[in-house]
């Protein structure tokens, strides 16, 4: 039978399971984005042409804690980034909505957005993302500092 | 190695009956030869068949074995989160599967009665204990007002969230008096989402539905969990004029965490506020709040709020283990021990409090009818004597 339309190869031994079929045709369409978390750590993922930057983090299950406890429904501003500026100015108009939400989250930069509007795009291949740093690790941060002083 | 060979085969088959498919009608597949992607048990190996053999099995887990309490003390596992690990449950937390009549009943009252609980909306993990009526037999459940969608995400909570939830239920506070007054219940906390999308953020909406519930059933003690109102204390008084028993209304965190755990709008002065003047309109109110630990906050911090908290002059506290309810909430930061929480019990009771409820399940409405009439009924014997 024609290996094509199974993706076999006569001399694979097991077959493929389905999913993994489509995962290697839609290859093409993944756009690499870096999440650096609020401990330095860089976080990769690779996200569908279309997706926001909430449901990238939600669906890959990245170690970013408390982000997005709204579920995109701009309730409230878990998913605050930072982002580069050159990236940040090629990014959709920000609406009155989200811009409510924005002004209340904490560590609020010339470049943030919330992760939930913001659409993965072609363009946007190895895109760099801050996770903004919280009051309270701030506060920690500075107190390690000292005592390890 | 017999694995291997057997899992090679069995694709090989497998090809093989594709291809036979394919093929057309003249092709069979031979049921021998399809790969199943379940292991069969028998090709297990032997000491994965003896532990299966002797390791505990589903009875074992539904008779609530595994909840031996003697055993706490002796877990050895982490309790306090290190960098990128995800801490497991201890056996404390451990609760059983809600399952009996009074449950099962409690439930389907509920739904024909078109009530909401936070019970369900928040994944409580003592819902089959509270509807289950403790040993006062008084079964508490927690009804959800205005809705199952919250106007905020604060990052410790489940509760659904939108911009714009559907508008109120104008209906609703006759509705639900009348339901909660038929149900029968001794004790009722009534609890609301978050609706900055309303004026008065539901306050009239709530007084309303205590005083239909006093006017059908004056004996019934209630209990209102309330919003801060975005701070608005004519809100806060409208409530606290419209009946009820016990005010509540949750700081949830030491004041140095406040902005990590809660949604920005809410903050420590602001709820201390709220129970203040719901005490300074109504006097003869209890006041109730409640704290979650386990979300890193320090045992000086824990202390400071508790005096800040009997300072403003509130009367009951509750204390339990913040759980995370989804991926999407904020990770545990540390299981705090039982022995721990009655430490905080004690101190509660030496601070002055009516009532301090603290262990690792305990939430804020946790067996409130419980603790309460326990409480006055103490107190009245004592002052007989």
């Amino acid at each position: 039978m024609s290996s094509k339309l199974f993706g076999f190869k006569s001399t694979v031994s097991h077959p493929l399971p389905i999913h993994r079929l489509q995962v290697q045709h839609s290859s093409a369409d993944r756009v690499t984005v870096h999440f650096i978390n609020r401990d330095g750590e860089r976080l990769t993922a690779m996200a569908k042409e279309g997706e926001s930057l909430l449901e990238v983090v939600v669906n890959q299950n990245l170690g970013i804690d408390g982000f997005g406890a709204c579920e995109g429904t701009l309730a409230c501003s878990t998913c605050h980034l930072i982002f580069e500026e050159d990236v940040f100015q090629k990014l959709d108009a920000i609406t009155d909505e989200e811009l409510d939400m924005l002004d209340l989250a904490y560590g609020l930069t010339d470049t943030s957005r919330l992760g939930c509007q913001v659409c993965v795009k072609k363009v946007m291949d190895g895109l760099t993302v801050q996770v903004p740093m919280e009051v309270a690790d701030m506060r920690r941060g500075l107190e390690v500092g000292k005592q390890s002083k | 190695m017999a694995l291997l060979q057997r899992g090679r085969c069995c694709g090989a088959a497998a090809t093989t009956s594709l291809r036979r498919l394919v093929r057309g009608p003249q092709g069979r597949v031979c049921g021998r030869h399809v790969c199943s992607q379940y292991r069969a048990s028998s090709s297990l190996p032997d000491e994965k068949k003896e532990f299966l053999q002797n390791g505990p099995d589903l009875q074992d887990f539904v008779s609530g074995a595994f909840s031996d309490k003697s055993m706490w003390a002796e877990y050895k596992g982490n309790l306090k989160r290190q960098k990128g690990e995800r801490l497991q449950l201890p056996p404390w937390l451990k609760t059983e599967i809600p399952i009996g009549k009074n449950y099962n009943k409690l439930k389907s009252t509920l739904r024909s009665l078109n009530l909401h609980t936070v019970c369900e909306e928040a994944r409580c993990p003592n819902i089959g204990e509270c509807w289950g009526g403790g040993e006062y037999a008084t079964a508490t459940a927690t009804i959800m007002l205005m809705g199952d969608t919250c106007t905020r995400g604060c990052r410790f909570c489940s509760v659904k969230t939108a911009k714009n939830p559907p508008p109120l239920d104008l209906n609703e506070p006759y509705n639900t008096a009348k339901a909660i007054a038929e149900w029968g219940l001794d004790y009722v906390v009534l609890t609301s989402v978050d609706r900055d999308d309303i004026l008065d953020g539901g306050a009239e909406h709530f007084a309303k539905t205590v005083s239909h519930l006093k006017e059908r059933n004056s004996k019934i003690l209630v209990e209102c969990l309330t919003p801060d109102f975005r701070g608005d204390l004519k809100a806060v008084e409208k409530v606290a004029l419209s009946g009820l028993d016990v005010y509540a209304h949750n700081v949830e965190t030491v004041p140095e965490l406040q902005r990590k755990v809660r949604d920005p709008r809410a903050n420590f002065k602001q709820s201390l506020q709220v129970l203040k003047h719901a005490k300074k309109v109504q006097p003869d109110l209890i006041s109730k709040t409640s704290i979650m630990l386990g979300l890193g906050e320090t045992d000086e911090q824990v202390y400071s709020t508790m005096k800040l908290l009997r300072e403003a002059d509130v009367d009951c506290l509750t204390l339990g283990q913040y759980m995370q309810p989804t991926k999407r909430h904020l990770k545990v930061e540390e299981y705090v021990t039982p022995d721990k929480f009655k430490h905080w019990e004690k101190v509660g009771n030496e601070l002055g409090f009516h009532y301090t409820a603290s262990g690792p399940l305990v939430r804020s409405s946790y067996k409130a009818g419980e603790f309460f009439l326990k409480n006055l009924v103490e107190k009245r014997k004592t002052k007989v004597i």
